[in-house]
């Protein structure tokens, strides 16, 4: 028997997508009928609490929680995201709901140990209810007490090897597309700069460093999987310099209609016959291919690789090989000023262990932020702000059309006094030697 | 930059100001050392919440610092 | 129940303390063909929808299954998730961006047989637990934020609201219809936590009603200069208040044409809560996305400004989605985003087509990137 009746809950337990009502009131029984005999440490009901209060939301249209700024686990800023009910006496389960964010791993691979260990610590220690994941990548265990974040993490770092994830003014946790793990797209080892960027930055991850949050995401190519271009400070998007490899014999199986074209993506309803020069040549953004003659020829100098074709015929063409990426920074969802798009800074850099140039990038625009930001002022702000000229000079860049989409159509320049021949220090006497007053 | 020196004076500050607020953000430390680079006070003030000195708090989206058990949030947060 | 200690010494949390090791290493995660043909991909397919084949140059193949989930997930799924691995990938799976669930193997059969597994579990309540899914041109899962289910600013709920669409969405999660993939973003409130600001399809819950004012409680719970810090807009400054019973209190005052209803003081002031059943609710905007195929990355453009919030099935907000993308996978051609396909036909025949009501909160007013929205040329259509 329920603890509380949750009518319009129950409403979304029918239709085929899977119920998260449904989950929530298994896990409600189970830990109600406790046949593990686990001892759990906060409320066994904390399940059925969250029902009512769900349900309460539903009926009422107002959420029912307050934010909690204090908890956390000792000498770390971020991590644990505090929430008390504010109705604590008719679910006292829930008076306490914290967050805790755990790094997850790399393209999210897991295996079943060391999820099922993370499903015993959450059984015994909090309300058995996860985020697989968190909008930023974090696995998101919801729900706990003040008086167990310690010990779950003393159990994660002691007992699994596994740390916290970022909230506040720190390095949040960064994220990767699967990458070359499984996907012929990656120009570069996602997983392996996202991994090293996490540890060489844990004091960043872990304690506020920055005038605001801080993200790095990680995309294997322009598809962007992960979205780093609209969601992250600094956004590492694989590509390459040289020609994207051509197998002209698969080109004709699929001319032929031997291989379904893009990847079978579109097999869902009948398009017709695959036509090359329509649905590839002529979406081409720069137009640098030619179809002639049964051969397939791409003007590698022009393509800005946009990844339709090799959307389109995976198995005819492929990624160069002289491959790299661009370091795209300031982008951010619209508070406050009005989202951003991450702007090109580096072109091109190869992804090379111990990746020492990217790290100088990193670190002289983390100075700059620092230095200038104001509070609660993103990245992206602070460029828009004080100018793309100053993010160069921060970071040393040299600036190059590939920066813009196009020059500035205003001649407002801010010369600098030592851009101009003689600087501006004039003899006003002289001056007037030749022009009356 | 001298760490007990540089102590003492974040904490004349908080006390300072103790009578409109109890949480600052980092970027209100760096004034008050403009010798030092931002990275060298943020270093002296996590290490102040280590020694239990000062303590976060952390708005979820930013974190602030202020003296360990000093504001109204415990309080309102049930957490005294 | 007793209290069990981890072996934490709370007088001393500095012993034994272990911090800053970072997450796992990913390759100790990664299924053996994985391991063995990781960086050798040549090619990939998807037989059919939720299904993906990969080709290694060494010739090894890896089936994947990809089926859908609730992202909010108990742990008793998540075992079972861990039962359906252990019998059928050596104890292995992955998550996707999008909240998606992989089951990879090496061979067909075995895919075929996972499939027909995953297929069979059904929740209670008669829902699918896994259905597969979610690949090529069709819909995938929809990310999202917390909602009602633990965030203290939401202007709508965020599991809900899913549920709710998803269902509406279903054939196009089966299936891969589309003139080109579509995405579906949820974040309830405007800081998107989500950031949806690049979705074909967002769901933005918003607040319309600026904060309360608990003032009798307020300077007791809050410190004033922290909520006026608080708020973007310098729209909150200080202020003595009588109270009804003749005291006059510390408090605040709020400019309310400034309040652009962030919540942000509701953070840093619990006597500042801004919740409100009729004020809240949700926008749509459509027509982003963040790869560079073909065109640049956009953001959604608003196209409805308001839509109430509809528990438990927000029948008004799906049906508008559903509308949107019927329409668009009929008119569009192939390839062509829903965004693209907007441009193309041009934002004024896509309010006809989709028949939605155009009105004056559609046209930008927020600072200076307003002006580069509106038609500065003879060019339109009637």
């Amino acid at each position: 028997m329920a603890k509380h009746a949750t009518p319009l809950l129950d409403q979304l337990e029918s239709g085929p997508w899977p119920s998260f009502v449904s989950d929530l009131k298994q896990e409600a029984e189970v830990r109600a009928k406790n046949e593990k005999g686990v001892e759990y440490q906060i409320p066994q009901d904390v399940c059925d609490d969250l029902l009512g209060v769900m349900e309460l939301s539903f009926k009422q249209g107002r959420t029912h929680w307050k934010h909690g700024g204090i908890v956390g686990v000792f000498g770390y800023g971020g991590g644990v995201i505090g929430r008390y009910c504010d109705q604590p006496e008719m679910f006292p389960g829930v008076a306490h709901f914290h967050t805790m964010r755990i790094n997850q791993p790399g393209g999210k691979f897991y295996n079943t140990k060391f999820l099922r260990e993370l499903c015993d610590l959450w059984d015994l220690r909090g309300s058995g209810l996860t985020n697989m994941h968190g909008s930023t990548g974090d696995i998101v265990l919801l729900g706990t007490t003040t008086p167990q974040l310690e010990e779950i993490f003393h159990t994660i770092t002691h007992d699994m090897n596994q740390d916290l994830g970022g909230s506040g003014s720190n390095l949040r946790t960064p994220a990767d597309c699967i990458g070359a793990a499984r996907c012929e797209y990656a120009c570069y080892d996602t997983q392996a700069l996202c991994y090293d960027l996490t540890m060489e930055y844990q004091d960043e991850l872990h304690r506020p460093a920055f005038p605001y949050k801080f993200k790095f995401k990680f995309d294997g190519c322009p598809n962007c999987c992960v979205a780093s271009i609209a969601r992250s400070d600094m956004s590492f998007i694989g590509t390459w310099k040289d020609d994207i490899r051509i197998d002209e014999k698969a080109v004709a199986a699929y001319v032929g209609g031997e291989i379904p074209p893009n990847a079978g993506a579109h097999s869902g309803r009948d398009w017709g016959k695959f036509n090359i020069v329509k649905e590839v040549i002529d979406l081409c953004p720069t137009k640098c291919m030619r179809y002639e003659g049964g051969k397939l020829s791409i003007n590698t100098k022009e393509c800005t690789r946009c990844m339709h074709c090799i959307n389109v015929m995976p198995q005819a063409l492929r990624i160069g090989n002289d491959r790299g990426v661009s370091i795209l920074v300031g982008a951010k969802a619209p508070i406050l000023d009005g989202a951003q798009m991450g702007s090109l800074l580096v072109p091109f850099i190869k992804v090379e262990e111990p990746y020492d140039e990217i790290k100088e990038v990193i670190e002289a625009i983390w100075d700059w932020w620092m230095e200038e930001g104001k509070n609660r002022e993103r990245l992206g702000e602070l460029i828009k702000r004080q100018g793309f000229q100053k993010l160069l000079e921060a970071t040393g860049i040299k600036p190059m059309p590939q920066h813009v989409k196009e020059p500035r159509s205003n001649p407002y320049i801010f010369w600098k006094e030592e851009e101009v021949d003689g600087g501006w220090q004039r003899d006003i006497n002289e001056f007037r030697k030749h022009h009356q007053r | 930059m001298d760490t007990e020196a540089g102590e003492k004076k974040i904490l004349e500050f908080l006390e300072k100001k103790s009578k409109s607020k109890s949480k600052f953000y980092l970027k209100d430390f760096n004034a008050l050392f403009p010798e030092d680079k931002p990275r060298a006070v943020k270093n002296l003030a996590n290490d102040m919440v280590k020694k239990e000195i000062l303590e976060y708090w952390s708005s979820g989206s930013t974190t602030l610092y202020g003296k360990k058990g000093a504001g109204k949030q415990a309080a309102a947060e049930h957490e005294d | 129940m007793a209290f069990i200690s981890s072996g934490y010494n709370p007088d001393k949390p500095m012993e034994n303390r272990i911090t800053d090791i970072g997450p796992k290493k990913y390759d100790e995660f990664y299924p053996p063909i994985i391991k063995a043909n990781k960086g050798k991909w040549k090619y990939h397919e998807i037989l059919e929808p939720g299904v993906l084949v990969h080709v290694s140059e060494t010739g090894d193949k890896v089936f994947t299954v990809r089926c859908g989930g609730a992202r909010l997930m108990s742990i008793t799924h998540i075992r079972e998730m861990c039962d359906i691995a252990d019998k059928h990938c050596g104890g292995h799976l992955r998550f996707t961006t999008r909240n998606n669930i992989e089951f990879m193997t090496d061979s067909l059969d075995k895919a075929n047989a996972l499939k027909q597994d995953l297929e069979s579990r059904k929740f209670a309540g008669g829902s699918f637990k896994f259905p597969v899914g979610g690949t090529g041109a069709g819909i995938t899962n929809i990310v999202h934020t917390q909602g009602w289910i633990h965030c203290h600013t939401p202007a709508t709920d965020a599991s809900g609201p899913v549920k709710a669409a998803m269902d509406v969405l279903f054939d196009d999660f089966k299936s891969m219809r589309l003139p080109a993939h579509l995405r579906v973003s949820l974040a309830c409130c405007l800081n998107m936590c989500g950031a949806v600001h690049c979705s074909d399809i967002a769901i933005l819950g918003y607040h319309r009603k600026p904060p309360m004012l608990d003032h009798e409680y307020l300077d007791k719970m809050c410190e004033i200069p922290l909520a006026i810090a608080a708020c973007p807009t310098a729209a909150i400054k200080p202020a003595k208040v009588e109270l009804p019973n003749g005291k006059t209190v510390k408090s605040v005052a709020v400019k309310n044409e400034r309040c652009m209803f962030c919540g942000n003081c509701y953070t840093m002031c619990p006597s500042m809560p801004l919740a409100d059943d009729v004020g809240d609710g949700i926008v749509l905007m459509v027509g982003g996305k963040v790869s560079n195929r073909i065109s640049a990355p956009k953001f959604s453009k608003v196209v409805v400004a308001f839509i109430p919030n509809e528990a438990p099935r927000w029948p008004t907000t799906t049906a508008t989605i559903k509308k949107i993308v019927d329409i668009y996978a009929k008119d569009a051609n192939k390839y062509e985003r829903l965004g693209e396909w907007a441009e193309r036909i041009g934002w004024e025949r896509f309010f006809d087509k989709c028949e939605i009501d155009f009105t004056h909160h559609l046209i930008d007013d927020f600072r200076d990137p307003a002006y580069y929205t509106w038609r500065q040329t003879t060019q339109f259509k009637f």
